[in-house]
């Protein structure tokens, strides 16, 4: 966990790559290119990528038309303003519509932290996911997001990535088998189940260890699919550790937590609490100093999950 | 300026009567729906589908077609019409309009009927969409075209303005968009409401070459719509002043007939002014 990787420039890596491969992808930028690492696709495929300035709701349209003709667009542009700006463009053009376009929004959750509450987005989970038929991916670390990046542009349909700013510690073998959809199981362990997601997987890794060496030995999960949510797995972790934590960097309302919430409420409920950001706009500051603040650091979570195993 | 012959222009304006009769005819069979605009665009959609488009019924995703994007989808009546006359599918289905789980929705769903090219409903949608698919036809080396049609009440969501320069900026002169200007949403005239008037100085404002037509004259249709790019380089915008529920007259320009709830006898006299129109035709 010592390697650090810049999140978009490993994003704008592995688009450039997947293009090489595959002809029909196309890069729309909302005057975002550069922030979402996509300079590199940029120079080397310049007839393939589409500058638009900043009109994020047209573009999910045009995205839509170009997937009409056989192309792969990929929209990347700073997580709120591809979500919840253009809700209704995701939802018709592309979710109704079934188009092949690909949106990722960079800099979510709270990455973006020093620029305040419209520029952070812990709502783009629970509001893309309402939309039928879209694929919902937000990858827990670099490894993860080349390995999304690549899946997304084979999966025919829509597809929505969640990646963050600050750079990011390597997590995952390079050459695990990401498949979307399925979760992975990073520590074994039967006395609870931790399922995180996203820019805090590898806060929920510090929180394991801290765990372990008190003797407590949760089952750690990379839910890097949010949807299809890997159901199989979370209801074999409830069954098996009786207990479930999630951790994401999110609003609880209609996150990673509500959709687990809401399979085992109907399958097999056990105790859950879940971790994130509860129905509040979040304070600007250093991105460290917001988490804590927020009791999203490792060590709190390790604190939380304690007590939490033992009844409180 | 290519001009339609005579025969050629009763032949069509014979066809806008049987798509104004499909329109009717699904009216009668849900009763209610959004006429007022299906009629004011018909002769558009009459001109578009049977003397200006390449299109194929019997292989409606051939890759060169040309494209048609209904951005005013309430308009679906005039599209269905037109859709069935053309043989896209059967006119049977016509009758289902309004029933449960009809192909026919109260706004077209590319995924239940042939010939439809997008989903749209929520305003404001179809013109970046008819962006993307000019843009790919391009990329493709395509010489096929992508037609819209924009309500003028349509025209005060902001998103239109978004892909208005857009498609200008990247100098998609492949398309053409007819304004249905019939000066009519539902809280009144489109002025009253909201006005984006002069339509034709923001447009050309926005980089768009324009023309002002009579929308409801076959003709100038056919004339004004055969010889795209109007200027090359540049989108062509046809403004097209039209009636709102052209075709029958105790609804023509009436601002409560945007939504028709139909009784028998509407639907009787509304039978009778297209025979009539059909009978003179000449």
């Amino acid at each position: 966990m010592d390697e650090l990787r810049d999140p978009r420039k490993t994003f704008g890596e592995a688009l450039t790559e997947a293009a090489q491969k595959n002809n029909k992808i196309v890069a729309l930028s909302a005057d975002s290119s550069s922030g979402s690492g996509m300079t590199p696709f940029k120079e080397k495929f310049p007839e393939r990528h589409f500058e638009f300035g900043i009109m994020e709701q047209g573009i999910m349209g045009f995205a839509s038309g170009l997937a009409t003709t056989g192309k792969i667009p990929f929209f990347a542009a700073i997580a709120p303003f591809v979500t919840a700006r253009p809700f209704e463009m995701f939802r018709n053009d592309l979710g109704y519509m079934r188009q092949n376009v690909k949106v990722v929004g960079r800099s979510a959750g709270l990455t973006y932290s020093d620029l305040g509450a419209t520029h952070q987005s812990l709502d783009d989970i629970a509001i893309v996911r309402t939309i039928p038929g879209v694929t919902v991916i937000n990858p827990g670390d670099p490894v993860d997001i080349v390995k999304a990046v690549h899946a997304a542009a084979e999966h025919i349909g829509p597809v929505y990535i969640k990646i963050g700013s600050p750079k990011m510690p390597v997590l995952m073998d390079e050459n695990y088998p990401f498949k979307i959809g399925k979760g992975v199981v990073m520590e074994e362990g039967n006395d609870i189940t931790i399922i995180a997601t996203g820019t805090l997987l590898s806060k929920a890794v510090v929180a394991t260890k801290l765990l372990q060496n008190k003797g407590i030995h949760p089952r750690l999960i990379n839910m890097h699919t949010i949807k299809p949510l890997d159901k199989e797995l979370v209801l074999k972790a409830a069954e098996e550790t009786g207990k479930i934590v999630t951790i994401e960097e999110g609003y609880l309302a209609g996150g990673l937590g509500s959709c687990i919430a809401e399979l085992l409420i109907k399958e097999h409920p056990v105790p859950m609490k879940m971790i994130g950001v509860d129905d509040q706009y979040a304070d600007a500051g250093p991105y460290e100093e917001l988490l804590a603040h927020l009791g999203l650091q490792g060590v709190q979570i390790a604190d939380t999950v304690e007590q939490f195993l033992h009844g409180n | 300026m290519k001009k339609l012959n005579h025969e050629e222009e009763i032949k069509l304006k014979r066809i806008a009567v049987q798509i104004r009769k499909n329109i009717l005819r699904m009216i009668k069979a849900g009763r209610t729906g959004h006429v007022g605009g299906a009629l004011s665009c018909a002769d558009i959609m009459t001109a578009l589908y049977f003397k200006i488009m390449r299109v194929d019924p019997q292989t409606p995703d051939w890759p060169e077609r040309d494209r048609f994007v209904l951005s005013a989808g309430h308009k679906c009546l005039a599209l269905y019409g037109t859709l069935a006359q053309k043989g896209f599918f059967e006119k049977s289905l016509l009758d289902t309009y309004g029933a449960l789980g009809t192909k026919l929705g109260g706004h077209p769903d590319m995924h239940k009927l042939p010939g439809v090219e997008t989903n749209t409903g929520a305003l404001g949608h179809g013109l970046s969409i008819a962006g993307g698919m000019a843009l790919g036809l391009r990329m493709d080396s395509l010489d096929a075209k992508v037609y819209v049609v924009m309500g003028d009440g349509e025209l005060a969501e902001g998103s239109n303005w978004e892909a208005a320069a857009a498609i200008s900026h990247h100098k998609l002169d492949n398309i053409l968009a007819f304004i249905d200007r019939n000066t009519l949403q539902i809280s009144g005239r489109t002025v009253d409401v909201m006005s984006y008037e002069p339509l034709d100085k923001r447009w050309e404002a926005f980089g768009w070459s324009v023309r002002v037509i009579d929308g409801n004259d076959m003709q100038q249709i056919f004339e004004n719509a055969t010889d795209i790019p109007f200027e090359k380089g540049k989108p062509s915008m046809m403004i097209a002043d039209t009636v709102k529920s052209k075709g029958l007259p105790f609804a023509e320009d009436k601002v409560n007939f945007h939504y028709w709830k139909a009784t028998d006898e509407e639907l009787e006299v509304a039978e009778q002014a297209l025979r009539q129109i059909e009978e003179g035709i000449e």
